[in-house]
């Protein structure tokens, strides 16, 4: 019980840190739509096409604009000191990293909150089934795990932010495949036994991501 | 048989990157021992 | 530093290149031609064998790393790094000769087909590795985050190989031979073989890489010591 208490102290530093600026969220937001723009003219999205390439760039941009919030909220950590605090505090270790992923998970969910109905509009797509909001819930809590573990390290390099999407993406693979693979699906009209395998695979990618994330954790951030 | 100049060339990439790994490792370890032997011997270290 | 004979790298070194020569024998003149894509297929052993040893010295690396987080002791860093470099230059082979593959017979220098892509993966993932011990700072940190990253990454990678697979499926399907590859029990032998050998040149080259890096400790002993005395 006092384990779960210390998470929720941390979330709700890290919620509260962010609420007071509202720099990163809206930051990845922008990006965000930003980065829709890109696609649009990039890849010369209109109808069918649009259509056929919603899931991609919806998950292209998640993990993109991920990356960002990720590092932003690792590298605010570091600079407030607020890690040395709390590595001294006696909380347990795994009660940081719960915390800390938790916290990502909010941020980019907030994110996806904007952007699922943005998405759908746009590229005239039913991004807002249940069945797709379970899978982005599924694809943002393997992502906010291991990218919580990855930032970690990532803010101890010589380049810093830069070094958590090289390290971060070729991770990142197997969610994005079955994620895009799954929405597709869904979206297209395929019930949720159809996309059933990818969902499985999502499942066993966020066990045991956190997992092993939740068991390295510890000897990152010991100093 | 004809020999299909892919083929050749998958060969060849096999050969040539094994060799030039094994020479890499090669060169640096000779590099190496001669810098290990200078400085051994500055210090008047028994080899 | 000793210069007494090392026995065991004499042995793995002649029998990787014995094993080597009965190998690409066989892959010429014993393994038949195949009958959909001609001798061009005969690339499939060596790029199999080299996909293999790149994924299996990510597994030597994932080990190492367990082992190095255990123990703190720096021989499973040097095996941890040392693996790395010669599985990135094996997976990189496999993509180079997947290439020269995929050129003749579909027609295009590259495929989403499953084992070229999680190759492409694994590629990028000991290049990640190796930019990030490049990036860290101080050989214990280097060391501790470097194992975080391969036991993290390795844990993906069967995932990638199931995600990959079902997602494409263009490759042929060599146990049942599917419409690419009419697969034969000779190719199976010259398979294996060629597996066996490419292993044993993966056991002689680590080792040697192995050594290489234990030199390189005491050169930085010997130097340190160096300073310690100029001052």
């Amino acid at each position: 019980m006092g384990f779960l208490i210390k998470v929720w102290a941390i979330v709700v530093k890290d919620v509260a840190a962010e609420l007071h600026t509202r720099e990163m969220v809206s930051a990845m937001l922008v990006f965000s739509v930003l980065s829709l723009l890109i696609f649009s003219f990039a890849l010369d999205l209109r109808g069918a096409v649009a259509q056929a390439a919603g899931p991609g760039v919806l998950w292209a941009t998640v993990a993109f604009a991920g990356t960002l919030g990720l590092s932003r909220s690792m590298a605010r950590e570091q600079q407030s000191g607020c890690i040395d605090g709390l590595l001294l505090a006696p909380v347990d270790r795994s009660a940081i990293f719960f915390g800390k992923a938790l916290g990502n998970l909010i941020f980019m969910a907030v994110l996806e909150i904007v952007l699922l109905p943005l998405f759908s509009a746009l590229f005239d797509v039913p991004f807002l089934l249940p069945g797709v909001l379970l899978v982005v819930a599924l694809g943002t809590l393997g992502y906010a795990a291991v990218g919580t573990l990855l930032a970690s390290i990532a803010v101890n390099t010589r380049a810093r932010e830069v070094m958590l999407p090289v390290l971060l993406l070729p991770l990142a693979v197997p969610l994005l495949i079955a994620a895009v693979q799954a929405t597709g699906g869904l979206v297209e009209g395929a019930s949720l036994g159809e996309v059933g395998g990818w969902l499985q695979l999502l499942v066993v990618y966020d066990l045991l991501v956190v997992a092993a994330s939740m068991l390295t954790y510890n000897y990152v951030v010991e100093e | 048989m004809s020999i299909p100049i892919y083929l050749v060339a998958a060969y060849a990439v096999f050969w040539a990157v094994t060799f030039v790994l094994v020479f890499s490792i090669w060169v640096r370890q000779r590099r190496l021992q001669q810098e290990i032997a200078n400085l051994a011997a500055r210090l008047g270290e028994p080899k | 530093m000793g210069e007494k004979r090392d026995v065991l790298g004499l042995v793995l070194t002649l029998s990787s290149a014995v094993a080597l020569m009965v190998a690409l024998g066989m892959v010429f003149l014993y393994a038949p031609r195949e009958a959909t894509m001609g001798d061009v297929q005969r690339i499939f052993y060596f790029h199999v064998a080299s996909a293999w040893v790149g994924f299996f010295a990510f597994f030597v690396t994932f080990l190492a790393g367990i082992g190095y987080l255990a123990r703190g002791e720096r021989r499973w860093d040097i095996l941890a790094l040392s693996s790395v470099e010669i599985g990135l230059t094996f997976i990189a082979m496999t993509v180079v000769t997947g290439s020269l593959w995929a050129r003749p017979v579909w027609g295009t220098y590259w495929t989403w087909e499953p084992r070229l892509t999680i190759s492409a993966v694994q590629l990028l993932i000991y290049v990640a590795y190796g930019m990030l011990r490049a990036s860290v700072e101080g050989p214990e940190r280097k060391a501790r985050f470097a194992a975080v990253y391969g036991i993290v990454a390795f844990v993906t990678v069967p995932l990638s190989w199931f995600a990959i697979r079902w997602w494409r499926t263009i490759h042929p399907d060599v146990m049942t031979g599917g419409e690419g590859m009419a697969f034969t029990s000779r190719m199976g032998h010259t398979l294996l073989v060629s597996l066996v050998a490419f292993t044993l040149l993966y056991a002689t080259l680590l080792r040697q890489r192995i050594k290489l890096e234990r030199a390189a400790d005491v050169l930085t002993r010997l130097r340190l010591r160096a300073q310690s005395i100029a001052k």
